[in-house]
Protein backbone atom coordinates (compact mmCIF):
# COMPACT_ATOMS: atom_id res chain seq x y z
CA UNK A 1 0.00 0.00 0.00
CA UNK A 2 2.70 2.52 1.04
CA UNK A 3 3.51 4.79 -2.05
CA UNK A 4 0.82 3.94 -4.30
CA UNK A 5 -1.55 7.25 -3.30
CA UNK A 6 -4.85 5.44 -2.86
CA UNK A 7 -7.16 8.52 -2.77
CA UNK A 8 -10.52 7.14 -3.04
CA UNK A 9 -12.74 4.42 -2.20
CA UNK A 10 -12.76 1.43 -3.96
CA UNK A 11 -16.15 1.46 -6.19
CA UNK A 12 -16.29 5.34 -5.76
CA UNK A 13 -16.28 6.02 -8.98
CA UNK A 14 -18.69 3.32 -10.17
CA UNK A 15 -21.33 4.38 -7.30
CA UNK A 16 -20.82 8.34 -7.94
CA UNK A 17 -22.16 7.38 -11.64
CA UNK A 18 -25.53 8.30 -12.79
CA UNK A 19 -27.85 5.61 -13.40
CA UNK A 20 -30.05 3.21 -11.52
CA UNK A 21 -28.58 2.26 -8.02
CA UNK A 22 -27.08 -1.44 -8.20
CA UNK A 23 -26.29 -1.59 -4.79
CA UNK A 24 -28.84 -3.05 -2.38
CA UNK A 25 -28.36 -5.59 0.27
CA UNK A 26 -25.09 -7.51 0.55
CA UNK A 27 -23.54 -8.86 -2.64
CA UNK A 28 -23.70 -7.67 -6.65
CA UNK A 29 -26.82 -7.05 -8.34
CA UNK A 30 -25.81 -5.79 -11.73
CA UNK A 31 -28.38 -5.47 -13.12
CA UNK A 32 -30.85 -3.83 -9.87
CA UNK A 33 -32.53 -4.48 -6.95
CA UNK A 34 -35.12 -6.52 -8.96
CA UNK A 35 -32.53 -9.03 -9.68
CA UNK A 36 -32.05 -11.98 -7.15
CA UNK A 37 -28.80 -13.57 -8.34
CA UNK A 38 -25.85 -13.52 -5.98
CA UNK A 39 -28.09 -11.07 -3.00
CA UNK A 40 -28.20 -12.17 0.76
CA UNK A 41 -31.56 -12.98 2.26
CA UNK A 42 -32.05 -8.93 3.16
CA UNK A 43 -31.15 -8.42 -0.29
CA UNK A 44 -33.81 -10.30 -1.57
CA UNK A 45 -36.20 -9.41 0.94
CA UNK A 46 -36.21 -6.04 0.32
CA UNK A 47 -36.55 -6.86 -3.96
CA UNK A 48 -40.08 -8.68 -2.48
CA UNK A 49 -40.80 -5.78 -0.11
CA UNK A 50 -40.37 -3.26 -2.82
CA UNK A 51 -42.46 -5.48 -5.51
CA UNK A 52 -45.16 -6.15 -2.81
CA UNK A 53 -45.53 -2.36 -1.99
CA UNK A 54 -45.87 -1.56 -6.07
CA UNK A 55 -48.31 -4.26 -6.17
CA UNK A 56 -50.15 -2.92 -3.23
CA UNK A 57 -49.77 0.63 -4.20
CA UNK A 58 -51.82 -0.40 -7.47
CA UNK A 59 -54.12 -2.84 -5.83
CA UNK A 60 -55.04 0.95 -3.68
CA UNK A 61 -56.16 2.55 -6.89
CA UNK A 62 -57.99 -0.95 -8.38
CA UNK A 63 -59.73 -0.65 -4.98
CA UNK A 64 -60.96 2.81 -4.62
CA UNK A 65 -62.25 2.26 -8.70
CA UNK A 66 -63.91 -0.66 -7.00
CA UNK A 67 -65.12 1.04 -4.26
CA UNK A 68 -66.59 3.40 -6.29
CA UNK A 69 -69.35 1.01 -7.97
CA UNK A 70 -71.51 1.82 -4.67
CA UNK A 71 -72.01 5.32 -6.29
CA UNK A 72 -74.06 3.43 -8.64
CA UNK A 73 -76.48 1.86 -5.81
CA UNK A 74 -77.06 -1.34 -4.39
CA UNK A 75 -77.99 -3.52 -7.44
CA UNK A 76 -74.46 -2.23 -8.97
CA UNK A 77 -72.78 -3.47 -5.72
CA UNK A 78 -74.65 -6.63 -5.42
CA UNK A 79 -73.46 -7.32 -9.69
CA UNK A 80 -69.88 -6.75 -8.34
CA UNK A 81 -70.28 -9.08 -5.31
CA UNK A 82 -71.36 -11.87 -7.59
CA UNK A 83 -68.13 -11.61 -9.74
CA UNK A 84 -65.99 -10.97 -5.79
CA UNK A 85 -67.51 -13.94 -4.51
CA UNK A 86 -66.19 -16.22 -7.11
CA UNK A 87 -63.67 -19.03 -6.33
CA UNK A 88 -60.43 -17.17 -8.68
CA UNK A 89 -61.43 -13.95 -6.95
CA UNK A 90 -61.16 -15.31 -3.48
CA UNK A 91 -57.95 -16.41 -4.50
CA UNK A 92 -56.79 -12.88 -4.81
CA UNK A 93 -57.73 -12.14 -1.95
CA UNK A 94 -55.38 -14.30 -0.53
CA UNK A 95 -52.99 -13.39 -2.78
CA UNK A 96 -53.31 -10.10 -1.69
CA UNK A 97 -53.14 -11.48 2.26
CA UNK A 98 -50.03 -12.31 1.34
CA UNK A 99 -48.71 -9.10 -0.40
CA UNK A 100 -50.00 -7.26 2.85
CA UNK A 101 -48.81 -9.82 5.34
CA UNK A 102 -45.37 -9.88 3.64
CA UNK A 103 -44.82 -6.12 3.52
CA UNK A 104 -45.96 -5.48 6.76
CA UNK A 105 -43.99 -8.14 8.88
CA UNK A 106 -40.71 -7.53 6.62
CA UNK A 107 -41.64 -3.59 7.16
CA UNK A 108 -41.55 -3.94 10.99
CA UNK A 109 -38.06 -6.10 10.47
CA UNK A 110 -36.54 -3.08 8.33
CA UNK A 111 -38.02 -0.52 10.85
CA UNK A 112 -36.24 -2.61 13.64
CA UNK A 113 -32.98 -2.76 12.07
CA UNK A 114 -32.84 0.39 10.70
CA UNK A 115 -33.46 2.49 13.52
CA UNK A 116 -30.91 0.84 15.63
CA UNK A 117 -33.39 -1.10 18.04
CA UNK A 118 -32.32 -4.69 16.59
CA UNK A 119 -29.29 -4.08 13.92
CA UNK A 120 -28.05 -7.31 14.12
CA UNK A 121 -31.03 -9.44 14.73
CA UNK A 122 -31.68 -9.33 10.92
CA UNK A 123 -32.38 -12.99 9.98
CA UNK A 124 -33.84 -14.32 13.31
CA UNK A 125 -36.27 -11.26 12.23
CA UNK A 126 -37.29 -12.53 8.70
CA UNK A 127 -37.56 -16.05 9.84
CA UNK A 128 -39.76 -14.93 13.04
CA UNK A 129 -41.75 -12.43 10.43
CA UNK A 130 -42.01 -15.68 8.16
CA UNK A 131 -43.70 -18.00 10.87
CA UNK A 132 -46.25 -15.55 12.23
CA UNK A 133 -47.14 -14.62 8.34
CA UNK A 134 -47.42 -18.22 7.30
CA UNK A 135 -49.83 -19.26 10.10
CA UNK A 136 -51.82 -15.66 9.55
CA UNK A 137 -51.79 -16.69 5.70
CA UNK A 138 -53.25 -20.25 6.47
CA UNK A 139 -55.41 -18.95 8.25
CA UNK A 140 -56.94 -16.31 6.62
CA UNK A 141 -56.98 -18.19 3.29
CA UNK A 142 -59.11 -21.03 5.16
CA UNK A 143 -61.03 -18.33 6.38
CA UNK A 144 -61.43 -16.66 2.88
CA UNK A 145 -62.78 -20.51 1.37
CA UNK A 146 -64.45 -21.22 4.24
CA UNK A 147 -66.81 -18.90 4.34
CA UNK A 148 -66.90 -18.18 0.65
CA UNK B 1 2.62 5.37 4.66
CA UNK B 2 -0.32 6.44 2.84
CA UNK B 3 -3.32 7.89 4.04
CA UNK B 4 -6.47 6.44 2.48
CA UNK B 5 -8.14 9.64 2.27
CA UNK B 6 -11.96 9.56 3.31
CA UNK B 7 -14.24 12.34 1.62
CA UNK B 8 -15.72 13.83 4.94
CA UNK B 9 -19.29 13.69 5.43
CA UNK B 10 -21.29 16.45 3.67
CA UNK B 11 -22.63 18.48 6.95
CA UNK B 12 -26.50 18.03 6.08
CA UNK B 13 -26.17 13.97 5.77
CA UNK B 14 -25.53 13.90 9.51
CA UNK B 15 -28.01 13.63 12.31
CA UNK B 16 -31.93 13.29 11.66
CA UNK B 17 -33.16 16.57 10.56
CA UNK B 18 -31.72 15.84 6.46
CA UNK B 19 -34.74 15.28 4.31
CA UNK B 20 -33.87 11.75 3.60
CA UNK B 21 -34.45 11.18 6.66
CA UNK B 22 -37.24 12.61 8.19
CA UNK B 23 -38.85 10.55 4.94
CA UNK B 24 -37.42 7.52 6.25
CA UNK B 25 -39.30 8.21 9.29
CA UNK B 26 -42.37 9.49 8.06
CA UNK B 27 -42.22 5.84 6.04
CA UNK B 28 -42.11 3.99 9.14
CA UNK B 29 -44.03 5.81 11.12
CA UNK B 30 -46.93 5.50 8.66
CA UNK B 31 -46.32 1.78 8.80
CA UNK B 32 -46.40 1.33 12.22
CA UNK B 33 -49.75 2.99 12.20
CA UNK B 34 -50.42 1.25 8.79
CA UNK B 35 -49.91 -2.44 10.94
CA UNK B 36 -52.87 -1.43 13.43
CA UNK B 37 -55.37 0.21 10.46
CA UNK B 38 -54.77 -2.52 7.89
CA UNK B 39 -55.47 -4.81 10.52
CA UNK B 40 -58.80 -3.51 11.47
CA UNK B 41 -59.53 -2.06 8.37
CA UNK B 42 -58.93 -6.29 6.97
CA UNK B 43 -60.55 -8.41 10.12
CA UNK B 44 -64.09 -5.45 9.95
CA UNK B 45 -64.16 -6.32 6.14
CA UNK B 46 -63.50 -9.61 5.74
CA UNK B 47 -63.86 -11.39 9.16
CA UNK B 48 -66.60 -10.72 10.80
CA UNK B 49 -69.03 -10.38 7.91
CA UNK B 50 -70.97 -13.37 7.75
CA UNK B 51 -71.32 -13.30 3.70
CA UNK B 52 -69.77 -15.11 0.95
CA UNK B 53 -66.04 -13.87 0.80
CA UNK B 54 -66.53 -11.60 4.28
CA UNK B 55 -68.02 -9.00 2.09
CA UNK B 56 -70.79 -6.47 2.79
CA UNK B 57 -73.89 -5.89 1.23
CA UNK B 58 -74.72 -2.71 -0.12
CA UNK B 59 -76.87 -2.24 2.70
CA UNK B 60 -74.18 -3.26 5.07
CA UNK B 61 -71.50 -1.57 3.87
CA UNK B 62 -74.03 1.86 4.51
CA UNK B 63 -74.75 0.61 8.03
CA UNK B 64 -70.82 0.71 8.45
CA UNK B 65 -69.60 3.43 6.56
CA UNK B 66 -72.77 5.74 9.12
CA UNK B 67 -70.89 5.02 12.26
CA UNK B 68 -68.93 7.83 12.86
CA UNK B 69 -66.19 6.36 14.69
CA UNK B 70 -65.54 3.71 11.63
CA UNK B 71 -65.81 6.76 9.34
CA UNK B 72 -62.78 8.01 11.02
CA UNK B 73 -60.79 5.35 11.26
CA UNK B 74 -61.36 4.35 7.51
CA UNK B 75 -60.69 8.04 6.65
CA UNK B 76 -57.34 8.34 8.97
CA UNK B 77 -56.65 4.95 6.97
CA UNK B 78 -56.70 5.98 3.84
CA UNK B 79 -54.63 9.47 4.41
CA UNK B 80 -51.71 7.27 6.15
CA UNK B 81 -51.99 4.98 3.18
CA UNK B 82 -51.22 7.43 1.03
CA UNK B 83 -48.67 9.33 2.61
CA UNK B 84 -47.22 5.43 3.21
CA UNK B 85 -47.69 4.81 -0.58
CA UNK B 86 -46.26 7.72 -2.12
CA UNK B 87 -43.46 7.63 -0.01
CA UNK B 88 -42.51 4.14 -1.13
CA UNK B 89 -43.02 5.23 -4.77
CA UNK B 90 -40.60 8.14 -4.59
CA UNK B 91 -38.07 5.90 -3.00
CA UNK B 92 -37.95 3.52 -6.30
CA UNK B 93 -38.21 6.16 -8.55
CA UNK B 94 -35.58 8.35 -7.09
CA UNK B 95 -33.36 5.17 -7.34
CA UNK B 96 -32.98 5.84 -11.35
CA UNK B 97 -30.92 9.06 -10.04
CA UNK B 98 -32.36 11.43 -12.62
CA UNK B 99 -31.31 14.69 -11.68
CA UNK B 100 -32.19 17.49 -9.44
CA UNK B 101 -35.25 18.42 -11.79
CA UNK B 102 -36.58 14.96 -12.02
CA UNK B 103 -36.60 14.73 -8.10
CA UNK B 104 -38.52 18.53 -7.69
CA UNK B 105 -40.83 16.69 -10.43
CA UNK B 106 -41.21 13.35 -8.93
CA UNK B 107 -42.08 14.88 -5.18
CA UNK B 108 -44.47 16.84 -7.00
CA UNK B 109 -46.14 14.91 -9.09
CA UNK B 110 -46.48 12.88 -5.46
CA UNK B 111 -47.70 15.51 -3.72
CA UNK B 112 -50.21 16.28 -6.18
CA UNK B 113 -51.20 12.62 -6.91
CA UNK B 114 -51.45 12.17 -3.33
CA UNK B 115 -53.65 15.16 -2.57
CA UNK B 116 -56.37 13.83 -5.41
CA UNK B 117 -55.95 10.50 -3.84
CA UNK B 118 -57.03 11.31 -0.51
CA UNK B 119 -59.69 13.95 -2.10
CA UNK B 120 -61.23 11.64 -4.18
CA UNK B 121 -61.61 8.77 -1.21
CA UNK B 122 -63.20 11.61 1.26
CA UNK B 123 -65.75 12.61 -1.14
CA UNK B 124 -66.33 8.88 -1.65
CA UNK B 125 -66.79 8.17 2.07
CA UNK B 126 -68.53 11.15 2.49
CA UNK B 127 -71.59 9.95 -0.05
CA UNK B 128 -71.43 7.03 1.31
CA UNK B 129 -71.65 8.68 4.88
CA UNK B 130 -74.61 10.72 3.50
CA UNK B 131 -76.52 8.01 2.34
CA UNK B 132 -76.52 5.95 5.50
Amino acid sequence: MSGTGVTELPGARERAAPGPVLHKGIGPAPSGWLDPRGRSLGGRAFALNRVTGLALVLYLYLHLGVLSILLFGASAWDDLLGVATSTAFLGLDVVLLFGLLFHGLNGIRVGLVGSGVAPDRQRVLFWAGAAVGGVVLAYGAFHVFGAG
Amino acid sequence: MSVLEIRPRPERARGYGTRSARVWWWTVGTGIALLVLVTVHMVAHHFVVDEAGGLRTYDQVLDYVGNPLILAIEALLLLTVTIHAMLGVRSVLLDFDWGPRARRLVDAGLWLLGVLTVLYGYVLLAVLAWRA
